[in-house]
């Protein structure tokens, strides 16, 4: 009895103090992205009001101007990217997770690896030869084309995850009732798989957007306001970069001023996305666990 | 159930059925629906299932029960060409549904599952609305306009005994109902495309008594209208649901091989069994 107890408060204090240590992991994690998010807050603020949205950039010295013409670059080249590399990556994570051993499958799954290890200025490289040389100018579309590398792997691989966790039972209902294959992939595994798909969609689109690297070398930026594919834009990556490097005291607070607005509009994204995930599930169920 | 007793009990069917009543009636064995003739399947060299030779009769249901690991499912599942998805499977012999054999050369794999229609162990509704997991059958075959297909979303469930349940709530989630009517959803999924058969796998064995009850209560009407073969690991719900029963066992724990001990009338099987190793396993001396 008495031991019983002993051991019994013993345990208590033990899983007290793993749980205290959980605790303290939670924050030594969250500490860095509050301090970045606090620091660029308060080095932007000189910069930053409602028309820093809505203007054109300004001249050095000539108060006001904005980034509207890089928000928008970034929305054209980001959505460019994902437009290319979402059905080729979604297609290829079903050839991954249901055919690993295929020779094709096998092509799939070393060639996704190898991509996402390539740095994504050499992928800038990459999409120069390809892209502008025959072109013989920088282009939003090489943007979007360079941003479709780098988003490609991080697709294949969150996607072919989320296609294994849906139940075999799943696919195995729809083909009994004699649904060809592909069908059965696309109107019951990857609806099923939706969410965890989306959730890729969006850690694609958040790496794509902070890609200042390989615009250096497609997108190349661009003062003024633009929507043409065949003519260089500027992205908010890259006007961070140009801001930065100045040696002027107000760009530098324009530089930090974007940040800011890029990291506020990527996270509305993922709100919107999770947003989506919660109503789709609301909806329809889950069929993941 | 008796199945002298259920045949007086039994309503008059249509009149494209009469001839099948008719051959019942006359004291002999009924038509049979699906023929198993020397069936073998082999999972690359493991040969699973032995010269396996079965006659399944129509409108009625049959029961496959055997201990675990006797190729119970792989039987049920190579009658649907389910075994196809396993890499490395392979079938030979000959099922025959009425004439037709299903496992010929250049068969259409599609038709054969759309005539012969299964069930799971545990429910597996699509993540979609109780209307769309009914529909996506149909749609499969082309039937696209929508009164069509409220008619049979609502024939389907009703046949299923599940219209009554759910008929104001069509456009929720399957995945949002008890388990028991997650399967008969299942089951109206399955006969939306008005197949011939219905296999089940062990359809009751996640699901609580009633609604256990609920489904053994369907395939009784059900069998109306198709033949139903169900494998359970439940031998009081082979000998409450099933006319026929097939007993198997493994050939030898060298092979491995699953093998039919003895098939006849449920009745027969549960009270006179004519093989020492039926007896010992439904009264429980092994298994």
């Amino acid at each position: 009895m008495m031991l019983s107890q002993r051991r019994a408060s013993w345990r208590k204090r033990k899983s007290l103090l793993m749980l205290a240590l959980c605790g303290l992991a939670t924050l030594l994690a969250i500490t860095p992205l509050l301090w970045i998010l606090g620091y660029v807050l308060r080095a932007g603020a000189p910069a930053m009001s409602l028309s820093f949205l809505t203007q054109l950039p300004t001249p050095v010295g000539v108060p006001g101007g904005g980034v509207l013409n890089a928000i928008i670059g970034s929305a054209i080249t980001v959505g460019l990217g994902l437009l290319i590399s979402a059905p080729i990556g979604i297609l290829a994570a079903f050839l991954a997770a249901y055919q690993p051993n295929t020779p094709l499958g096998l092509a799939v799954r070393f060639g996704t690896d190898v991509i996402s290890g390539v740095p994504s200025i050499v992928m800038g490289i990459f999409a120069y030869t390809l892209v502008v040389l025959p072109q013989r100018h920088f282009s939003a579309f090489s943007g979007g084309v360079v941003l479709s590398f780098i988003m490609l792997p991080i697709i294949i691989r969150s996607t072919e995850e989320m296609l294994k966790l849906v139940p075999t039972a799943l696919r195995e209902g729809s083909l009994a009732i004699g649904a060809p294959e592909w069908k059965t992939s696309l109107s019951v595994i990857l609806p099923a798989a939706g969410n965890g798909v989306l959730t890729g969609l969006m850690l694609a689109i958040a790496r794509a957007a902070g890609e200042a690297a390989p615009m250096l070398f497609t997108a190349f930026g661009n003062p003024f306001l633009s929507f043409r594919l065949d003519q260089p834009i500027a992205t908010l990556p890259h006007t961070i970069f140009v801001y930065a490097i100045s040696p002027y005291q107000d760009w530098r607070a324009k530089a930090w001023a974007t940040a800011f607005v890029l990291i506020a509009l990527v996270l509305a994204l993922n709100v919107l996305a999770r947003l989506l995930v919660w109503w789709r599930t609301r909806q329809l169920g889950s069929v993941i666990r | 159930m008796n199945p002298l007793r259920q045949r007086s009990m039994q309503p008059k069917l249509v009149a494209t059925r009469l001839s099948r009543e008719d051959y019942r009636d006359s004291q002999e064995s009924p038509m049979s629906k699906i023929s198993v003739r020397a069936l073998s399947v082999y999972y690359r060299a493991f040969r699973a299932l032995a010269d396996i030779s079965l006659e399944i009769p129509a409108n009625h249901v049959s029961a496959i029960i055997g201990p675990s690991g006797c190729g119970k499912s792989t039987l049920l599942r190579s009658i649907n060409r389910m075994t196809d998805l396993v890499p490395g499977a392979r079938a030979e012999g000959e099922i025959l549904l009425d004439d037709w054999n299903i496992l010929g050369a250049g068969v259409d794999v599609v038709e054969a599952r759309r005539r012969i229609g299964m069930v799971f162990q545990r429910p597996n509704p699509f993540p979609k609305s109780i209307y769309e997991n009914v529909a996506y059958g149909p749609r499969l075959y082309g039937i696209h306009r929508r009164h069509e297909l409220d008619d049979i979303v609502e024939r389907s469930l009703r046949q299923a005994a599940l219209w009554d349940e759910v008929k104001d709530k069509l456009s929720q989630s399957g995945l949002a109902m008890s388990g028991g009517q997650q399967q008969r959803l299942c089951i109206a999924r399955a006969l939306a495309v008005e197949p011939e058969v219905i296999l089940m796998d062990e359809p009751a064995s996640a699901l609580d008594p009633i609604a256990t009850l609920k489904i053994e209560e369907l395939m009784q009407t059900l069998k109306e209208s198709y033949t139903i073969v169900i494998v359970t690991h439940n031998m009081q719900e082979a000998a409450r649901v099933s006319d026929y029963t097939a007993f198997m066992m493994i050939e030898s724990p060298e092979t491995r091989s699953g093998i039919i001990v003895e098939f006849g009338e449920t009745n027969q099987i549960f009270t006179r069994p004519k093989h020492q190793q039926t007896e010992d396993y439904i009264t429980g001396r092994f298994g």
